[in-house]
């Protein structure tokens, strides 16, 4: 059981990945993930995706393409076979 | 001089070399603010909207905004506005650079080109001075050549040059007009009304700054929102880093990164010529600023092979890129500046490749009519280079693309390939992934465009907040306030950029601090409802009905793949509220009532 986890944007160019991959089992929240993420990467993600407990404004966080406001934030279940996309807040036209 | 209150008007009758200086003030500014605006207004007035867009008896608007080249944060921006030969439609193309901030420096905050030169000219502007030259050994040159000799001969390195490059002598529809030689005003064919005019370049150098504009509370403005810009996540942090090409894996995650001519809304080769790739491969250089501009956004770009150039922003990368299956980035990249050289607009060139390339696909262009040129296949990075200097010069089957994707298709019988709206190109967001860009599309008041009413900003990014891009509910409000306030941003000469971190009273501070008037946001707002009832009228008036307020028939076909597959567009449902929320009546039309309540009629 394992989910995939891609890093994209400032993430992937200042932590030099592009991802990393987690066994999971049964399924875990979105606010599961980023600690796990914050125990492998010093607390960074926590800082970077959230702001007083939310999702901090523009910061993207998608379940297979789905931002996950759109669904139960980050209360949003994430289960095998899920692919999770992070990006810090960004823009361009 | 002091705070800006009105426009020196600089008329240029190219047909009778004569050059004459008016003056616009008062209330015509206040309504109109500038730019975009203002130009839109001169024009409306000035000729009659059936007119071909190619004849002398168009005019082609130079403007600056209201507050270009004052300490406005990324106050640098001018605006080219004429009516478009792309679409028919008004067209309004805004760059940044230098050039705007030296020609409002030069006291000629707006010119208008009337006529046709007999033979190629260019505009000079030295000092108080201004004289038409003879350009006949810059025509065919290429916007980098052109822009050093002109340089050159004006004698001041510091001269700035705005100018054409072969695209537009050629009148390719969609050729641009170039500054600093990598800027453009790039959409909507400014460039062949300028071409068609035997009008090269425009080169200015003024005297000495206007400095009274920095003076006294405008500073503080401007040091307030300066600072705001630098701590923003996405104009403090995340444009200055990788540009707008970190849209790549955001819209390809979203599932509305079109592939193959819109065909496809992902692309599996997006890590190798997205922003972050630019990075990777060790092309980007560093980042380049415009005039006055905190957030430095601009990549500096150098090939393996030594040429070096600005780009590619996002839309080009994409056009390039995805939209043609190429995932060659050093192709892209070389397309790019042979865009910026040629003269030509990165999105309609790249989509037109595309839309080829699916004609070719469907059968619809026989092999014959590529010559000795490459097929146009999907994936063929050597076609995108090879086609980009075909349409500039027209050669071959170039000739044909030059016209843009919809003649194209129209004349190869399938005018529904062409992924445009109002024969413009469609930018880089797929409208059945976002239901509220699509209803800007279709409602742009110069066809497919993106900054028109930037909607994949609530619903992809999350600024101001996020949408769902499915909901249609609430959506026609969100694109009417996006279109009335980017019209305002665009006649003030500020980066649309700035939005990302500041808004209407912002806007309305900096304007008070600059200039003599004195705006609330509601009048403001109302300024850019004006401004966009103005530009809706002209189309109308032109013979563009609403029955063009459309998308191509593809997208009601749902999406093959990503995260909404299955899912059409469904702008037709909330285009009704639009009109009526817009004033407008039920058929789309604007009512003498309406226009006369914008103090239109």
């Amino acid at each position: 059981m394992s989910v995939k986890v891609k890093f994209y944007s400032l993430f992937k160019i200042n932590l030099k990945s592009s991802g990393k991959e987690y066994q999971i089992d049964g399924e875990i929240t979105v606010t599961d993930l980023i600690s796990m993420l914050d125990d492998d990467y010093d607390g960074y993600f926590s800082h970077k995706l959230l702001d007083a407990g939310e999702i901090a404004p523009g910061s993207i966080i998608l379940i297979n393409g789905e931002n996950v406001i759109h669904i139960d934030g980050l209360d949003s279940k994430i289960k095998d076979g899920d692919t999770i996309t992070l990006f810090p807040p960004s823009a361009g036209g | 001089m002091g705070k800006i209150y009105e426009y020196n008007v600089l008329r240029v009758d190219l047909t009778n070399e004569e050059i004459k200086r008016e003056k616009i003030a008062g209330e015509k500014v206040k309504k109109f603010l500038g730019g975009r605006g203002l130009g839109s207004k001169i024009l409306y007035d000035e000729i009659d909207p059936t007119i071909d867009a190619l004849s002398p008896e168009n005019k082609l608007i130079y403007a600056t905004g209201l507050l270009t080249g004052t300490a406005a944060s990324t106050g640098g921006r001018y605006m080219v506005i004429t009516k478009g030969p792309l679409t028919g439609t008004i067209a309004s193309s805004n760059s940044g650079g230098f050039f705007g901030a030296e020609l409002r420096f030069s006291g000629n905050d707006i010119i208008i080109f009337e006529g046709k030169a007999e033979k190629p000219v260019y505009l000079s502007l030295k000092g108080d001075k201004a004289e038409l030259k003879d350009a006949s050994h810059l025509w065919g040159k290429g916007v980098y050549e052109t822009t050093d000799t002109l340089i050159e001969e004006f004698g001041d390195e510091k001269a700035r040059v705005s100018c054409i490059g072969p695209a537009g002598e050629n009148l390719v529809k969609f050729a641009s007009i170039m500054n600093e030689k990598d800027r453009a005003a790039g959409r909507t064919g400014v460039g062949a009304v300028m071409g068609s005019k035997n009008l090269k370049a425009v080169v200015v150098k003024a005297e000495e700054k206007q400095v009274e504009y920095f003076k006294d509370e405008m500073m503080e403005v401007v040091r307030k929102q300066t600072k705001t810009l630098k701590e923003d996540g996405v104009t403090g942090e995340g444009l200055p880093a990788l540009g707008t090409k970190v849209l790549d894996n955001i819209v390809n995650s979203h599932g509305a990164y079109p592939r193959n001519n819109f065909q496809y809304a992902t692309f599996d080769k997006v890590d190798e010529v997205s922003g972050e790739a630019l990075v990777e491969k060790g092309y980007l250089q560093g980042n380049k600023g415009c005039y006055g501009c905190p957030i430095r956004c601009g990549r500096d770009t150098k090939l393996p092979n030594g040429q070096q150039g600005e780009g590619p922003e996002y839309e080009t990368g994409w056009a390039f890129g995805a939209q043609c299956g190429v995932s060659d980035l050093n192709a892209i990249v070389q397309a790019n500046f042979l865009c910026n050289d040629l003269g030509m607009d990165t999105i309609s060139a790249g989509v037109t490749i595309g839309c080829a390339m699916e004609l070719y696909e469907k059968g619809y262009v026989d092999k014959e009519e590529f010559e000795n040129g490459p097929e146009l296949a999907f994936g063929s990075s050597e076609s995108i280079t090879y086609y980009t200097r075909q349409m500039a010069l027209r050669e071959g089957f170039g000739d044909q693309m030059a016209e843009g994707s919809y003649r194209l298709a129209e004349a190869k019988g399938n005018a529904e390939l062409s992924m445009s709206v109002k024969k413009q190109e469609l930018p880089a967001y797929d409208p059945r992934g976002l239901q509220g860009h699509g209803l800007n599309y279709v409602t742009s008041n110069r066809g497919g465009c993106h900054v028109r009413g930037y909607m994949v900003s609530p619903e992809v990014l999350g600024v101001p907040e996020k949408l769902d891009p499915q909901e249609l509910k609430g959506k026609p409000e969100w694109v009417i306030i996006f279109q009335d306030l980017t019209a305002v941003i665009d006649s003030i000469g500020m980066c649309l950029f700035t939005s990302f971190a500041l808004g209407l009273e912002d806007y309305t501070e900096i304007a008070n601090a600059g200039t003599e008037f004195e705006f609330t946001p509601e009048e403001m707002l109302e300024n850019g409802e004006r401004i966009y009832n103005l530009e809706r009228q002209f189309n109308l008036e032109a013979g563009i009905t609403p029955a063009e307020d459309r998308l191509p028939d593809r997208f009601d076909d749902p999406l093959p793949d990503g995260t909404f597959r299955g899912v059409n567009t469904k702008y037709r449902e909330i285009l009704p509220e639009y009109y009526e929320l817009r004033g407008w009546q039920e058929d789309g039309y604007i009512s003498d009532e309406k226009l006369g309540e914008m103090g239109l009629k």
